[in-house]
């Protein structure tokens, strides 16, 4: 109970911060989220020309109240997909984001039964029907014969 | 596991291996990993790749391989965030006065905002088309950056060179006029 609560606290306390972030979002987090074209790093670890020109557009939808997912359409417009440093979360790009879940999920699997499939094997072997009294005294005296 | 079961996922796997191998192998013949500026680097003339892009001015699409067989090109590929790219194409600019009729003069707006790009042009007074390149893959192509990077293609859609340094430009023009 006490966890759920925890959870559902969590969720009211992300969900405006996400909100908010979409609707206004900073140049800062942009930064981090947008490749520069020329040299294979997020705009904040560049200053190159170009990273400078990408930055100064997005301050400029910034201002003029462009939600993030405007501005980064605009840029996907212009530069492709490959301007965002996350693939985006639809059409083929959904591949990146699941693969490694579905690969996990995979791997879990194969776990399980490979550890289910070993613990099988180690069960002691099941005990047979019980022996025929007869047979069994006559085992009881070959034993007693064979120690004495 | 069941027999079945095991064939169908040892299927799978064979299956996997085979697929992954065929894409390594569709991947190495396709992609020699060579631009035109590496294949003139060592000596070949290889034809120019086509494209087909927008033009920055919003004027329909530019078709290289349609210009083969009847106009040499001039290819200037530039960025506005370019610095030494306005040299570059005001030189292009002055020399497309002298051989426009003969040779058509093409920029290749590259990995930049188009509209930062028309600013650019207008501000540098570059009237020749150019067309948008915002991902970069005609440029990649051609030998990737830095740029500016310019390339003179003979009329047969050969790729005669690439301009290395200044004093070579109106022998380039020369030759490819001639073509």
């Amino acid at each position: 109970m006490k966890r759920l609560f925890l959870l559902v606290l969590t969720a009211l306390i992300l969900v405006p911060v996400a909100r908010a972030s979409e609707q206004h979002p900073s140049l800062t987090e942009l930064e981090g989220e947008v490749m520069c074209p020329v040299c294979e790093t997020t705009l904040d670890q560049s200053s190159s020309p170009a990273a400078q020109q990408i930055k100064r557009v997005i301050a400029n939808r910034i201002a003029a109240g462009d939600t993030k997912t405007q501005i980064k359409d605009r840029l996907v417009a212009e530069y492709g997909n490959a301007i965002l440093a996350a693939p985006p979360r639809k059409g083929f790009g959904l591949v990146a984001w699941w693969l490694p879940v579905i690969g996990i999920l995979a791997a879990a699997v194969a776990v399980g039964v490979g550890a289910w499939r070993w613990a099988r094997a180690r069960e002691p072997a099941p005990v047979g029907p019980p022996l025929d009294p007869a047979l069994e005294r006559r085992l009881d005296d070959e034993l007693r014969r064979f120690e004495g | 596991m069941a027999k079945p079961a095991r064939l169908a996922a040892q299927g799978l796997a064979v299956a996997l291996v085979a697929g992954l191998l065929a894409l390594l192998v569709w991947r190495v013949v396709n992609d020699n990993g060579k631009g035109v500026a590496q294949k003139l680097d060592d000596g070949e003339h290889p034809t120019a790749p086509a494209f087909d892009l927008s033009r920055l001015d919003g004027r329909g699409h530019i078709d290289l391989a349609s210009l083969r067989g009847r106009k040499p090109i001039v290819l200037d590929f530039w960025a506005s965030w370019c610095v030494p790219c306005i040299q570059e194409s005001k030189r292009l600019e002055a020399a497309r006065k002298e051989y426009g009729d003969q040779i058509a003069f093409i920029g290749v707006d590259t990995k930049d905002f188009s509209g930062d790009a028309r600013q650019w042009q207008k501000k540098h007074g570059i009237t020749y088309p150019s067309v948008h390149d915002g991902n970069g893959s005609v440029l990649s192509d051609w030998g990737g950056l830095p740029i500016p990077r310019i390339f003179f293609v003979a009329r047969s859609g050969k790729v005669v060179g690439q301009l290395v340094v200044e004093e070579d430009l109106p022998r380039y023009l020369r030759q490819i006029a001639a073509s």
